[in-house]
């Protein structure tokens, strides 16, 4: 088992770097799962998290110049790891200017994966900085734990508003309550409300459009037949919808998110290179 | 004592009282002929800072007369109070034209008065203790290894590890390169912590002279203090320090200025036949593209291992055997005038300190690292 | 049940109706008497006034007058509800407090009257929040019969001078003590606190001294704490007036211009502290 890679472009490592800082702020532990061509990062420990849960997948092409994995066995060619998100991020933090950051997965006294950066200096040789972060192997008998999870079978699936809007909203209704309720219909209209003793808050967005999914039989009859106006709802817990959108540093290309109804919110925020799916339940 | 500090002086003189809070909770005054001494040591006697204004810092500088019986007077204030006064650097650097500094020792009382934009005056009168003369005896000459760096280098330096890191170990590796690395303690997991390591090349710094393969871990933050007054000063930092155990000290020079700090670094406990990368020494080469890749027979080893649903633990760490302090002649003498204090770290061997110090310039070379005890209770 | 987007019609009677373009003329200068979580608001024909009171001993108040608003309609004499304050600016700041060139968030404010919650209709780049804020009955209100004819001492100030010394005000001290005087040092505010006393001086011919009215030496004590949550009006403000009267009562009025150059003031009255015994001069 094996693992090493570089990115050598400053764009593509501050890229990186600010995933790795959106998927720090959502879990305190995830799985690193690393494949010929991708990288994911998993979480699916829901008890732990509130029940949210998290699949973010990246294309290591886009990022690394230099990228080499050999998986535990040839029919097995990947590897699982579990660490600290914060840590890399930290490694990653002060490297903003460097020449090249290399990772490598090692195992001197316990398994690491190191992350070696080269800085400019002004003497003839670099600066290295190693950041040995603990890494632990996952055995391939658990894999299956980490799975994709499927896309629910959703009542509504909708575009979300300008996230710094959504975002501002959010972070004052989470003063006033603890659960927010999204809801949202097929007409592109989506109400954001939370309701205490003390006061109700509802902000509607319209114009949001849903996107289209193909169906199963190849025909979008989901739709068909269906009161357009009427709104499916979801109660969720405020904070992890917070954490979800101040872990946003750029504006992602296409972010939508699919209710199934009184039972779970499912977000999808797309980049070019990346793309990250997070599961809320909601509250019963 | 009276003295005034004009212009850009009084944010250098607040810079300083921010670098000497991070070392202690109180602030020593201790006006000399040649110039204004601030000190602060910490509660476990681990570290000691001592700023020396030269009088030509001052606009006016009068030290206060000192007869043949009498000394110069000295006294001691709570930090929180000094440093209240300079705690907005920027708002010194905007409104401050000048500091006055009185001590009235018959009214019991520290004047410092600001002069400040538009006419306005602010009066502070603080409450002072009177105090023996705290000082630290040491020896930068008798030092093994000496290194010299713009202040800026090493700030680029310590950015690498968090704010909240407690201890770092400096060390010396092949190719003359100095190394730095963040300390993890024995009773934290070392298989759950992050190890961070930079390291310099010799020809980033002003210049080296260090005993090869010579390595010491001193307290981070205290550190932090001095780095961020030097940095803004545009001073470059000498480190002198020798084996584990014993002190290193930082020094600033300029015309006008004298700085030192003296911090207590880690005893090197463990034996030379452990393994090269555990704390505290640094065997480790420079990194290099070879590093020994064993996860195979990890893996190997996972797979077949029987049992339920974890995975297997990593390998263990071998640990370092905590072994009693080592006993010196100046153990003794640290019963006599020790003052309990929490240490912030047991590790520490603290900076002990004998007796009450003769008045006077701080004496040459001697073989012990004493810290005077300022000792009101005693005789 | 889903709160209607529709703000109701002007047609409707509504005890209190208002209408601002930009929310932040209102939520910045309530942000200035926050120290409670409740406030009175009290509407007339001439505008808002929102008080926050603690202690019996301090009253802060915000007035809004009716031509800040693009619409103001009071339908009787005088309407007055008491309401968290807390919660009103939450929702009054729902898109951000930021303000971006050129965007503002609009806000209509109605109220039925008695026992009614108080509406509120935000609107930014297409976006509209609504929110019902229950209401209470208003409390009474400390009066301090504090009029100009009974004023002793006065001086206004630039509040530059003044926003500095009150952030690093030494509260380990209970009181702040201020001396108005036709002599030196004509304006001193101390504190006594553990490290000793302080003392900031302000000469009457300083160039932050706008005015200076001070006809007798006084010296009057506050509790330091009530005293403190006036920096947020200081903060936002250009000029100050500081007014004393036989008894020791503070007036403190701050004059706050607003993004389009408006004019709004916010108060503090204070009670001197009576229970101290002589501290050091």
């Amino acid at each position: 088992m094996r693992f090493r890679a570089k990115i050598v472009d400053l764009a593509c490592l501050n890229h990186f770097s600010r995933i790795i800082n959106t998927i720090a702020k959502l879990a305190k532990t995830c799985i690193l799962r690393l494949t010929v061509c991708k990288l994911y990062f998993i979480l699916s420990d829901k008890v732990a998290n509130g029940g949210a849960s998290m699949w973010c997948e990246l294309s290591q092409g886009n990022f690394f110049d230099e990228f080499q994995m050999e998986g535990v066995a040839a029919e097995h060619n990947e590897i699982y790891l579990e660490l600290v998100p914060e840590n890399l991020s930290r490694a990653l933090k002060t490297s903003q200017s460097a020449k090249a950051v290399k990772m490598k997965l090692t195992n001197k006294h316990s398994p690491c994966l190191r992350v070696a950066v080269e800085l400019p200096s002004l003497s003839s040789s670099s600066r290295i900085v190693t950041h040995d972060i603990p890494v632990g192997v996952i055995p391939r008998r658990m894999w299956n734990d980490f799975r994709e999870p499927s896309v629910p079978d959703f009542d509504v699936s909708i575009y979300l508003p300008v996230l710094k809007t959504m975002k501002s909203v959010v972070e004052r209704m989470k003063n006033l309550s603890n659960f927010i309720v999204i809801e949202a219909n097929l007409s592109g209209e989506m109400n954001l409300k939370i309701e205490t003793d003390l006061v109700s808050v509802t902000t509607h967005f319209k114009d949001l459009g849903n996107p289209p999914w193909a169906s199963e039989d190849g025909c979008q009859s989901s739709a068909q037949g269906r009161d357009l106006e009427s709104m499916t709802e979801a109660c969720i817990d405020i904070k992890k919808l917070q954490q979800l959108l101040a872990g946003q540093q750029v504006n992602p290309t296409k972010a939508l998110c699919n209710i199934v109804h009184k039972r779970i919110v499912h977000f999808i925020l797309l980049h070019e290179e990346v793309s990250l799916q997070y599961f809320i339940p909601a509250i019963s | 004592m009276k003295c005034v500090i004009a212009g850009g002086n009084v944010k250098v003189l607040g810079r300083a009282v921010h670098s000497l809070s991070r070392i202690g909770d109180e602030l020593y005054l201790e006006p000399t002929e040649s110039g204004l001494s601030l000190r602060a040591v910490n509660s476990s006697r681990s570290g000691f800072a001592s700023f020396l204004f030269a009088p030509l810092f001052f606009q006016l500088y009068e030290p206060g007369s000192a007869g043949p019986e009498t000394e110069l007077f000295r006294c001691k204030v709570h930090m929180k109070s000094f440093l209240g006064i300079f705690r907005s650097l920027p708002s010194l650097e905007k409104s401050v034209g000048k500091c006055l500094i009185l001590l009235k020792p018959r009214a019991s009382r520290l004047v410092l008065q600001l002069h400040c934009k538009y006419g306005v005056t602010k009066t502070h009168n603080l409450a002072f203790q009177e105090c023996e003369r705290l000082q630290a005896v040491f020896d930068t000459q008798s030092c093994t290894s000496h290194l010299c760096a713009p202040a800026r280098l090493l700030a680029e330096a310590v950015v690498h590890f968090p704010p909240t890191l407690a201890e770092v170990t400096l060390g010396t590796g092949p190719g003359g390169k100095i190394s730095l690395r963040n300390y993890v303690e024995d009773e934290a997991e070392p298989s759950k912590t992050m190890v961070t390591e930079l390291w310099l090349a010799e020809d980033e710094f002003q210049s080296v002279a260090v005993a090869p393969g010579s390595h010491i871990t001193f307290c981070l933050k205290e550190f932090r203090g001095l780095l961020s007054f030097a940095e803004a000063s545009n001073l470059p930092l000498t480190i002198h320090f020798d084996e584990p155990g014993r002190p290193v000290i930082f020094t600033l020079d300029d015309t006008v200025l004298e700085v030192h700090l003296v911090l207590a670094t880690l005893s090197d406990l463990q034996s030379n036949s452990q393994s090269p990368s555990t704390n505290g020494v640094s065997h480790l080469p420079a990194p290099s593209d070879d590093f020994a890749d064993d996860l195979e027979s990890y893996m190997v080893a996972m797979e077949t291992s029987e049992g339920g649903s974890e995975r297997p633990p990593s390998p263990t760490f071998p640990l370092r055997a905590p072994q009693p302090a080592q006993s010196e002649p100046e153990e003794e003498e640290e019963e006599e005038g020790a003052v309990p204090g929490t240490p912030p770290h047991k590790k520490f061997r603290s900076l002990f300190f004998g007796s009450v110090m003769t008045p006077g310039r701080p004496g040459p070379a001697t073989t012990q690292e004493v810290l005077a005890e300022d000792s009101e209770g005693e005789s | 049940m889903p709160l209607s987007a529709q703000p109701p019609a002007s047609g409707e009677r509504y005890a209190l109706s208002a209408s601002l373009d930009n929310a932040r003329h209102l939520s910045s200068l309530l942000r200035a008497v926050h120290f409670q979580d409740h406030a009175t608001c009290l509407a007339t024909a001439s505008g808002l006034r929102v008080t926050v009171e603690d202690a019996k001993c301090i009253q802060a108040n915000a007035f809004i007058q009716a031509e800040i608003f693009q619409e103001f309609s009071v339908q009787e004499e005088s309407v007055m509800f008491r309401i968290s304050l807390s919660v009103l600016l939450d929702c009054l700041t729902i898109f951000g407090t930021s303000s971006l060139p050129g965007t503002s968030t609009a806000l209509r404010m109605c109220y039925r009257g008695y026992g009614y919650p108080l509406m509120l209709f935000l609107e930014e780049g297409g976006v509209v929040t609504v929110c019902k804020i229950n209401t209470q009955e208003p409390d009474e209100l400390l009066d301090f019969d504090f009029c100009s004819t009974k004023v002793v001492n006065k001086i206004i100030l630039q509040s530059e001078g003044l926003r500095e010394a009150f952030a690093e005000l030494d509260m380990t001290s209970e009181v702040l003590q201020i001396t108005m005087s036709p002599d030196k040092p004509y304006f001193r505010l101390s504190t006594f606190g553990n490290a000793g006393s302080a003392h900031l001086d302000y000469p009457r011919d300083s160039d932050l001294m706008e005015a200076f009215h001070c006809s007798q030496t006084q010296t009057n004590r506050y509790k330091i704490s009530l005293l403190k949550p006036s920096t947020k009006a200081l903060a936002l403000s250009c000029k100050v007036s500081i007014r004393t009267d036989a008894q020791g009562f503070l007036s403190l009025q701050y004059m706050i211009r607003n993004e389009d150059g408006q004019i709004c003031f916010v108060e503090y009255y204070c009670c001197p502290d009576e229970n101290i015994t002589e501290a050091e001069l």
